[in-house]
């Protein structure tokens, strides 16, 4: 029978495949509804504080007017919506990666499993289009899972906070929506490439558990830990009343110590992530209300540690062959 | 005018081995498989009888030696080669929350079939699962799930089909039902390597038999050449070849 399938055509098979298995697997729309759950939870425990604030001032304000004093002592809080995405960024960073791993292990076990990597690779396509296949449909799963977390919370900004989301808010959640999937995506290739490769799933699984681990909670508490200005509550340089200049004179007898530190502390993409989507969404105090793009041009370099490290897995995942020997599950 | 094309064997075997370090999966190996014959393929377990088949469908590359499985080379011509065959793996499970036609129609277009939902059709009616097509795989007896497997393997109507351990976990009706299958198959044309350690199914279905015994060849013969050739003779033949192989 005359072959007339390209290797896209090939390669979206596998994918469409991938992507209707994903919305008849309990634990993919679980996961879904849990992360929406959660981030929902967040996002109204930050709504109420929000409104607490605004009551208060409205009162406050009130008062004043009311005794006939002047309402400009006191600052009217300030009503930022996409500051309440705190909790929303924040479950994704955990939960969200929890997810991605484990998806990237099913995706892997599944067809090792039942042997249908074994019949897919005696099908004429490439390992690499398989491959290429595999984490097309993982990075589409991120994108649809976190367009579900982001429509919700964005329909609902407007209507929790008070205040109507701009163009320029819409584009700051298509930015951290991307810089989501991005982040998702190279922890799914993580879980998925070590699944594939190990002498079973469940040992990738946990290899790939391990490292996450290490580099997302372990890697920067270290970090964290090795900076002796958070040895102290407020600071030792503060406490010990060190002026900004001897400070920084101090940290130049260390300047070996602090790139070590440094650069444990970088190690996590997860913090890059967090960086990023706090200041693109305004969450930290220091990036509220700034322009979009002087924020980006200052996070270029988290984005960029975001997109190698995501590209870079997923690399490895391609470009290493499969090994014959783990086409199925027992091996 | 003479098919030369005829001539040439389906499944050519030349000095093809396999090593992991020290250890020789499968010893240099030469084979000849006719076209449209059915090849039994003989051993105990862990002879090398699937290592075999992996280099043949191109899942495994040889450390030495060379094949050609329907005229292509397997190692410069593996596209070609899985083009051109089916395969049907031990214990093959396939997608569980895909029904039969789901699975099949999967598998048909990433064999490239041109209008695979008729082709699914037809092979569901051939091997008598049509009334399954809408079932999930998930809630199939083994039996039934190696049915589907085998129509995932002919969906394409392959030049070589290979089969590892087919009959494996089968009831009697599920293996007669194969059997007819397998013959009906060999009668259309489509050449058979079958990997087996049950003489029953090489006595009723095979033309030719090849004896693994730790990854060396012991024996190879049309069956048809073994003096009474049934599974009584093949047996006192098969304890002695891999006996003699034991003893060296």
């Amino acid at each position: 029978m005359p072959d007339t399938l390209s290797p896209m055509a090939r390669m979206a098979t596998i994918g469409l495949r991938d992507a209707r298995e994903a919305l008849r697997d309990g634990f993919v729309l679980v996961a879904i509804a849990a992360l929406t759950l959660a981030a929902l939870v967040s996002f109204v425990t930050g709504a109420i504080a929000l409104n607490g604030d605004a009551a208060t001032y409205a009162q406050a304000k009130a008062l004043l007017l009311k005794l006939g004093k002047d309402v400009s002592v006191i600052a009217a809080p300030e009503l930022y919506p996409l500051k309440l995405l705190r909790g929303t960024v924040e479950q994704i960073e955990i939960m969200g990666a929890v997810i991605a791993l484990v998806a990237g292990y099913r995706a892997a076990a599944a067809e090792r499993g039942s042997q249908a990597l074994a019949l897919i690779l005696t099908r004429p396509l490439h390992h690499w289009q398989y491959l290429a296949a595999k984490l097309a449909g993982g990075a589409g799963l991120a994108a649809v899972l976190l367009a579900v977390v982001f429509t919700v919370t964005g329909m609902l900004l407007p209507w929790v906070s008070g205040v109507a989301l701009s163009a320029g808010d819409a584009l700051r959640l298509v930015i951290a929506w991307g810089a989501g999937v991005l982040y998702l995506a190279g922890i799914y290739a993580m879980g998925f490439g070590l699944s594939l490769w190990a002498r079973s799933p469940a040992a990738g699984l946990i290899t790939a558990f391990a490292l996450w681990l290490m580099v997302v909670l372990v890697a920067p508490q270290i970090g964290d830990t090795m900076d002796p200005d958070n040895q102290v509550a407020g600071g030792i340089y503060a406490q010990l009343s060190v002026p900004k200049a001897e400070q920084d004179r101090i940290k130049a007898g260390f300047a070996l110590y602090e790139t070590i530190r440094g650069g444990i502390e970088q190690a996590s993409v997860t913090k890059h992530y967090e960086r990023l989507t706090f200041a693109v969404l305004g969450i930290k105090d220091s990036y509220t209300g700034k322009p979009l793009g002087p924020i980006l041009t200052e996070k270029r370099g988290d984005l960029l540690f975001l997109l190698f490290f995501t590209l870079g897995i997923g690399g490895v995942v391609l470009l290493r062959p499969i090994n014959p020997d783990r086409l199925t599950k027992e091996t | 005018m003479i098919d030369a094309s005829h001539d040439i064997p389906a499944i050519a075997l030349r000095g093809l081995s396999l090593r992991y370090g020290r250890h020789v999966a499968l010893h240099p190996l030469t084979l000849d498989v006719p076209k449209a014959e059915v090849f039994g393929f003989l051993g105990h377990n862990g002879a090398g009888k699937t290592t075999t088949i992996r280099l043949l469908t191109t899942l495994l590359a040889p450390t030495h030696g060379a094949a050609r499985v329907a005229g292509y080379d397997i190692t410069t011509q593996a596209m070609q080669v899985r083009a051109n065959i089916g395969y049907l793996p031990e214990n093959v499970r396939l997608y569980d929350r895909f029904s039969t036609r789901e699975n099949l129609t999967f598998f048909a277009r990433l064999s490239g079939v041109q209008d695979a939902r008729r082709r699914v059709d037809e092979v569901l009616e051939r091997l008598g699962i049509a009334d399954l097509s809408n079932r999930r795989v998930g809630s199939f007896s083994k039996g039934m799930r190696q049915r589907v497997g085998l129509a995932q393997a002919i969906l394409h109507d392959p030049q070589v089909l290979f089969l590892d351990e087919p009959t494996s976990g089968l009831d009697p009706v599920g293996v007669r039902h194969l059997r007819q299958m397998i013959d009906q198959l060999r009668a259309e044309g489509m050449t058979i390597f079958m990997n087996t350690h049950l003489l029953s199914e090489v006595a009723s279905s095979c033309s030719s038999i090849g004896v693994l015994a730790h990854g060396r060849l012991v024996f190879h013969d049309k069956v048809s050449a073994i003096a009474g050739y049934d599974e009584r003779r093949l047996e006192e033949l098969y304890v002695s070849v891999v006996r003699q192989e034991d003893a060296v």
